[in-house]
């Protein structure tokens, strides 16, 4: 079906461990997310076929929104196009399930063309095996011996500008010809050639006899320029081509789609090299996913794309590799109780061996969030020197948007807010989101088949707001006024609160009501670089934060880190430690009227019901 | 909706069906290829192949002193094809002949991959790969990369292997334990060359008793995540039925160990990969008497009713009944909220547990 006529569309994403269907559809002139549906990924022995799973989640569908969606054709997975209100028109896939892809990278110059083509393998489920360059003082024999011990999955050839010199290439090329025609047994690589322009077709003559070749338009065609999207793009095709190879059902799934399986960290770069395109130069929005396997980071600076994919940090999959990379000592300052090495470990080995399970004790959940919080510390790291920055500080990206169950489906919004703000440590006055249904790769991968969809449905919602967080920049006293908030409601209500240096605050509201804000800012504490702000918000479903704690936050000396860290907890699920300080409430009663002390939270405590949001839609008229 | 949760099959009686395969670098040697319709025994070679490594490339003008030679003076010279197995110092190419004949001889055992102009590329032979059948059955299928075999019996499905595989007998841990067993004689020992089944979780002092008491290999619940590599270098099969740390063992697999001992049984204790169909396991051959007996179901959704396993804390390792499957998710202990299922445990106690701790033990329904 032609682009143009295409209006319904299903994305499957499947990931290590689930496997998300969305539909978008045109809903009076504007493409909206309809339905979202989640089932377990089948791709993985024993059923080793990933449209199973994909069948159940549309099943799942299907019932919920009284849409026929599977088709009974043998041919088609899907009902296409879509008629009478039953089926859709187009059907697009994504994936992060399975072994990461491995590459081997061969290129000219070390600190240019080679730069390039690791960008472009850092977009996807990539790991480099090793790396080839006409510096390497290694003889031919044992440049072959490391391409091909090394079982790579595919071979990405860059260097020389378009037109430029080709001989340094060319020998290159003929390296990489030599080793292929030597494979008797095993996997033969695919090649993605992104070199320079004038050499393509020999590439083609010398490699396509022995493998398949991609080829897209140069990642440097000048020394000054570089362009990493087609080739981006040209690399999805070879990890479809891939993803098909073993017998785990992608083939299927592949040929439903009108582009492949994609990477769903491709999904998310062409999402938010979309998101960065609708706004002005400048700082556009942070995307975070930590998923089982995989975890991901991606970012808009000046409409430029910045990213960076670990396939060695998860919360299920590769538990044991990211508490290695973490280390313990680092995980154990987000856990307010004792837990030894070898607990830990533990943990960590059979999470790995049982992915798909989920926490069932307090304990268990804040190791795995504690997990989350240094894999995402790791991801800034990894893709920090592309921002930048002066500073350590998180660049003012808004919004901040997280992916992953660890991050989205955490036991209250406002813990969910907590992880982002103690992972990431945003400054300033920042809007967190949520993708708990992998719609922003979905709308990425939309991008490829029809622009306006990913526009229309990025404008329309989708994406759940947990809220706005207020964090200065300074450093805070603790104990010491360090915010003084009001907060203003449309019928006129007014609410006063003073959070102490250290100590955050979630006002509760109902999700969607407006409020100004008004925030006076204690001594050496900051917003904007402003000491005093004004401003109206929406509150998300976890309302409206307040970080006291100040930037660069510094954690809390060990022995009260403890304390200081279930009190967050506590706070973030909208409850309280403190009593509230004599507020001048002009409008209704106070939020917390003063009253006596509460004790400090136990692990007890956290794991009750959270509380009702403070403010009722049935108390307030408008 | 239904929800499919993972599978591990325990079933004591299931017709039992496993897949053999080379892995994609060896090369097969095809004179060992079984014909459908055969017997296999567990410890049987199924399929046979070379696993090649490194690369040689060798230069004939250079080695034999021959400057520019012609490619006719070469193919007189080149005394090997491509595709040909070399073995070491078998004669690769030879100028001149009596005393003063240069040759040149393969440095290793390989195969020639490439004859190009006067480069001979030589493919060094690693190993020889013998691949078990590793349950008794029977062949369905095979070529010379594959085999399919078909055999009966009880299946216990573990969670985590070190490696190696046995077929022999197996004898529940004696009273006293490991320490009990330290003090035997390992030349007179009844343990020697038997699988030792212990229902405890193990430490290094028991799997060190079994190294020095010739053990076949051992079975437990659970051992310390950092005995993992100690226990990888073991020569004996070490295999795991709940994971790492203290676990608390499922009542029903040792029950069908109990009630089947004294009989043969496979031990294949592969480690654990998420893409590959293998899994650590234990069949136990029975006589199927004329029935055949039923396949694993491994795609069957949760239902109220089926028996379930309890994959994680507090309640790990226990088998249970679903009497409740609500619609709506619910809030657990830690806060969650998730899909869950209400399970009679065995204790009669009904209980909220999460479908994605729940686990579905292969019986058809």
């Amino acid at each position: 079906m032609a682009a143009e006529h295409v209006n319904s569309v299903l994305v499957g994403d499947m990931g290590s461990v689930h496997t998300r269907l969305v539909l978008i559809d045109l809903v009076e002139g504007q493409y909206r997310l309809i339905a979202s549906s989640r089932a377990r990924t089948t791709a993985a022995p024993p059923l080793g076929s990933a449209s199973i799973g994909l069948e159940f989640a549309a099943r799942h569908m299907s019932e919920l929104i009284g849409r026929t969606l599977i088709s009974e054709d043998s041919e088609s997975l899907f009902y296409m196009p879509e008629s009478s209100g039953h089926g859709v028109d187009a059907f697009l896939a994504t994936s992060s399930a399975g072994r990461p892809m491995r590459a081997f990278l061969v290129g000219v110059t070390p600190e240019i063309s080679m730069v390039s083509g690791r960008r472009v393998l850092g977009g996807s489920y990539i790991s480099i095996v090793d790396t080839l360059c006409p510096d390497d003082q290694r003889s031919e024999e044992e440049k072959i011996n490391t391409l091909l011990t090394n079982q790579p999955d595919l071979i990405l050839i860059v260097g020389g500008t378009d037109d430029g010199a080709d001989d340094i290439l060319i020998e290159q090329v003929a390296l990489v010809k030599t080793a292929l025609s030597l494979i008797r047994y095993g996997t033969m690589p695919s090649v993605l050639y992104a070199g320079n322009r004038a050499l393509q077709r020999r590439v083609r003559e010398l490699l396509e006899p022995h493998t398949e070749v991609f080829v897209a338009q140069n990642v440097r065609p000048t020394l000054r320029d570089e362009r990493l999207f087609p080739a981006q793009i040209e690399l999805a095709f070879a990890y479809d081509a891939y993803r098909s190879k073993p017998a785990s059902g992608f083939q299927t799934v592949g040929t439903q789609s009108s582009v492949g399986v994609v990477p769903t960290a491709q999904g998310i770069i062409s999402a938010l090299r979309y998101m960065g395109e609708l706004q002005e130069q400048g700082i556009g929005p942070l995307f975070v996913d930590v998923g089982s396997a995989n975890s991901a980071i991606v970012s808009t600076v000046n409409k430029q794309v910045q990213f960076g994919i670990r396939t060695d940090l998860g919360v299920g999959h590769n538990l044991v590799s990211a508490f290695e990379a973490i280390t313990l000592e680092r995980l154990r300052d987000w856990l307010p109780f004792d837990i030894s090495d070898d607990e830990l470990w533990d943990y960590a080995q059979n999470k790995q061996l049982r992915p798909a399970t989920v926490p069932a004790t307090t304990e268990e959940l804040m190791i795995e969030q504690a997990a989350a919080r240094e894999i995402l510390r790791l991801l800034q790291d990894d893709v920090r020197p592309a921002w930048e920055t002066a500073s350590d500080l998180l660049p003012d990206f808004q919004p901040i948007i997280a992916a992953g169950a660890v991050l989205t489906e955490a036991q209250h919004p406002g813990i969910s807010a907590l992880l982002l703000l103690d992972a990431l440590q945003p400054v300033g006055q920042v809007d967190l989101r949520l993708d708990p249904h992998n719609l922003v790769s979905a709308l990425g991968v939309i991008a490829y088949l029809k622009p306006v969809i990913t526009v229309q449905a990025f404008e329309s919602g989708g994406l759940v707001n947990l809220g706005t967080a207020f964090c200065p920049l300074g450093r805070v006293r603790p104990s010491q006024d360090a915010m003084q908030i009001r907060i203003r409601l449309e019928n006129g209500q007014t609410f006063e609160r003073t959070v102490k240096g250290g100590d955050m605050w979630l006002a509760s509201m109902l999700p969607g009501l407006k409020a100004q804000v008004t925030v006076k800012l204690g001594r050496g504490l900051t917003i904007n670089g402003k000491r005093r702000i004004k401003t109206v918000v929406t509150a998300g479903t976890a309302g409206i934060i307040f970080d006291a704690r100040g930037r660069p936050f510094v954690q809390p000396r060990p022995r009260d880190r403890a304390a200081r860290f279930m009190e967050w907890q506590f706070a973030m699920t909208g409850r309280e430690r403190r009593p509230a300080l004599p507020v001048a409430a002009t409008g209704a009663a106070a939020p917390d009227q003063p009253g006596e002390a509460v004790p400090l939270p136990s692990m007890d405590d956290l794991t009750a019901e959270p509380l009702d949001t403070m403010f009722d839609l049935d108390e307030l008229e408008f | 909706m239904p929800y499919y949760p993972e599978t591990t099959v325990v079933m004591g009686l299931a017709r039992i069906t496993r897949e053999r395969r080379l892995p994609p670098n060896a090369a097969p040697r095809p004179s060992h290829t079984l014909l459908p319709g055969s017997t296999a025994e567990a410890v049987n070679t199924v399929l046979e192949g070379d696993i090649f490594r490194e690369y040689r490339i060798l230069d004939v003008a250079e080695e034999l002193r021959l400057r520019r030679p012609s490619p006719e003076q070469l193919a007189e010279i080149i005394m090997v094809k491509e595709g040909q197995r070399a073995l070491v110092g078998q004669e690769l190419a030879r100028r001149g002949s009596g005393r003063r004949a240069r040759v040149l001889a393969s440095p290793a055992e390989g195969q020639v991959v490439l004859v190009d102009g006067s480069r001979i590329i030589l493919q060094l032979s690693e190993r020889t790969l013998e691949i078990k059948a590793g349950i008794p059955g029977r062949v369905e299928e095979a070529d010379s990369r594959f085999v399919r075999l078909t055999g009966n019996g009880a299946l216990i499905q573990c969670v985590w292997g070190n490696g190696g595989y046995v077929y022999t007998s197996y004898k529940f841990l004696p009273e006293g334990g490991f320490v009990a067993l330290s003090k035997q004689d390992p030349r007179i020992s009844e343990y020697r060359q038997t699988v030792l089944i212990s229902p405890q979780p193990v430490d290094k002092g028991a799997l060190l008793v079994a190294q020095q008491q010739q053990i076949a290999g051992v079975v437990a619940p659970s051992m310390a995540s950092n005995l993992r590599e100690f226990a990888l270098q073991l020569t004996f099969p070490v295999l795991l039925t709940e994971g790492f740390g203290q676990r608390r063992p499922t009542a029903l697999i040792y029950r069908l160990l109990q009630d089947n001992m004294g009989r043969q049984a496979s031990f294949n204790a592969s480690v654990p990969d998420h893409w590959s169909p293998d899994r650590p396991e234990i069949m136990i051959q029975l006589p199927s008497e004329g029935i055949v007996p039923r396949t694993p179901a491994l795609d069957q959704p949760v239902r109220v009713g089926a028996p379930v396993r309890i994959t994680r804390a507090p309640w790990d390792g226990l088998v249970g009944e679903v009497v409740e499957l609500p619609t709506q998710p619910q809030r657990l202990a830690n806060g969650l909220r998730l899909p869950c299922a209400r399970v009679r445990l065995p204790d009669d106690r009904v209980e909220w547990v999460a479908l994605a701790n729940v686990e579905l033990l292969g019986q058809p329904v």
